[in-house]
C-alpha cells in the first residue's frame, strides 16, 4: 500500500473514532416540562430536544456557555443542538415559562 | 418565590395605584370589586399581567424590544411601544406567531398557548402602553 493511501486511511479511521465518541441525547419535553431537569454530558455531545406535547415548545438558552434558540416546533419534533464549551447550560422555553432545565458541559 | 412572580407582582401593584388614582367609578367600588371585570381598565390589568408573564423575556418590561434574549435575534424583538400595527394585526401576530406573518420566526405563536380573553388582553395592554395607537 503506497504511503499517501496508508495515510489517507489512518486519517479517515482517526475522523470516525472521533466522530463516534460525540453522543446524542435525548430530552423530552412532556406535560409542560423537561423530564430531565439536570443533565450531564461532554463538550462536543449534542442534545435533541423532542416535543411530547401536543402544543409547541420554544428552547431556549441565554447561557454564556451557549445561547441558542430553537424557534417553535410542534408535536413529535426535535431539534438538536451542539454543546461545544465546557460549562452551565440554563435552558428555557419561551411559551412555558416556569420550564427550566440544566445542562452540566464536562470537558 | 420564584423570581420571575415578582415583575408581575409589581406590574400589578403600579396598575392598581394607577386604576386607584382615576376619578370616578366609586359605585363599583363601593360594591368591592376592584375592577368591573368588562372594563378597559380590567383588560390592561390582565393583560399586564399576561405580558409579565409571557413576553418580557425577548421584549421587556417596557415592551421596547430590549428583553434579556434580545442579544439572541438580529433583528431584535419589535419595539411595541412605537409599532404602527393596528388591534388587528397585533392580535394576529400574537395568535399566529411572527413566521405565519412574514416576520421572525422566533416570535412563537400563542394560539394554543393564551386563552382568547387573555390574547384579547394583551392586545388591549399593548395599545394602552403605545403613544401613537393606531385603531
Amino acid at each position: 500500500m503506497r504511503p499517501s493511501t496508508m495515510f489517507t486511511a489512518g486519517l479517515l479511521l482517526a475522523l470516525q473514532a472521533g466522530h463516534g465518541m460525540a453522543t446524542e441525547h435525548v430530552v423530552n419535553q412532556k406535560g409542560k416540562s423537561f423530564i430531565q431537569k439536570q443533565l450531564t454530558v461532554k463538550v462536543g455531545d449534542s442534545v435533541k430536544f423532542v416535543n411530547d406535547d401536543p402544543f409547541a415548545h420554544n428552547v431556549f438558552s441565554l447561557s454564556d456557555t451557549k445561547s441558542f434558540d430553537l424557534g417553535s416546533y410542534g408535536q413529535g419534533l426535535g431539534k438538536s443542538i451542539l454543546l461545544d464549551k465546557a460549562g452551565t447550560v440554563e435552558v428555557e422555553c419561551a411559551v412555558h415559562p416556569d420550564m427550566r432545565m440544566v445542562i452540566e458541559v464536562q470537558k | 418565590m420564584k423570581w420571575k412572580i415578582w415583575p408581575a407582582i409589581l406590574l400589578c401593584m403600579s396598575m392598581q395605584l394607577q386604576v386607584a388614582a382615576q376619578p370616578g367609578d366609586t359605585a363599583n367600588r363601593s360594591m368591592g370589586a376592584l375592577l368591573p371585570r368588562d372594563g378597559l381598565a380590567a383588560a390592561v390589568f390582565r393583560g399586564g399581567l399576561v405580558f409579565a408573564n409571557y413576553c418580557v423575556t425577548c421584549h421587556g418590561m417596557n415592551a421596547d424590544g430590549t428583553g434579556r434574549a434580545a442579544r439572541l435575534y438580529n433583528p431584535p424583538p419589535a419595539n411595541l411601544r412605537a409599532s404602527d400595527k393596528n388591534d388587528a394585526y397585533i392580535l394576529m401576530m400574537i395568535r399566529m406567531g411572527g413566521q405565519a406573518m412574514g416576520r421572525s420566526e422566533f416570535m412563537p405563536p400563542w394560539g394554543a398557548e393564551l386563552t382568547e380573553e387573555q390574547m384579547n388582553d394583551l392586545t388591549v395592554y399593548l395599545r394602552s402602553i403605545n403613544p401613537s395607537p393606531r385603531k
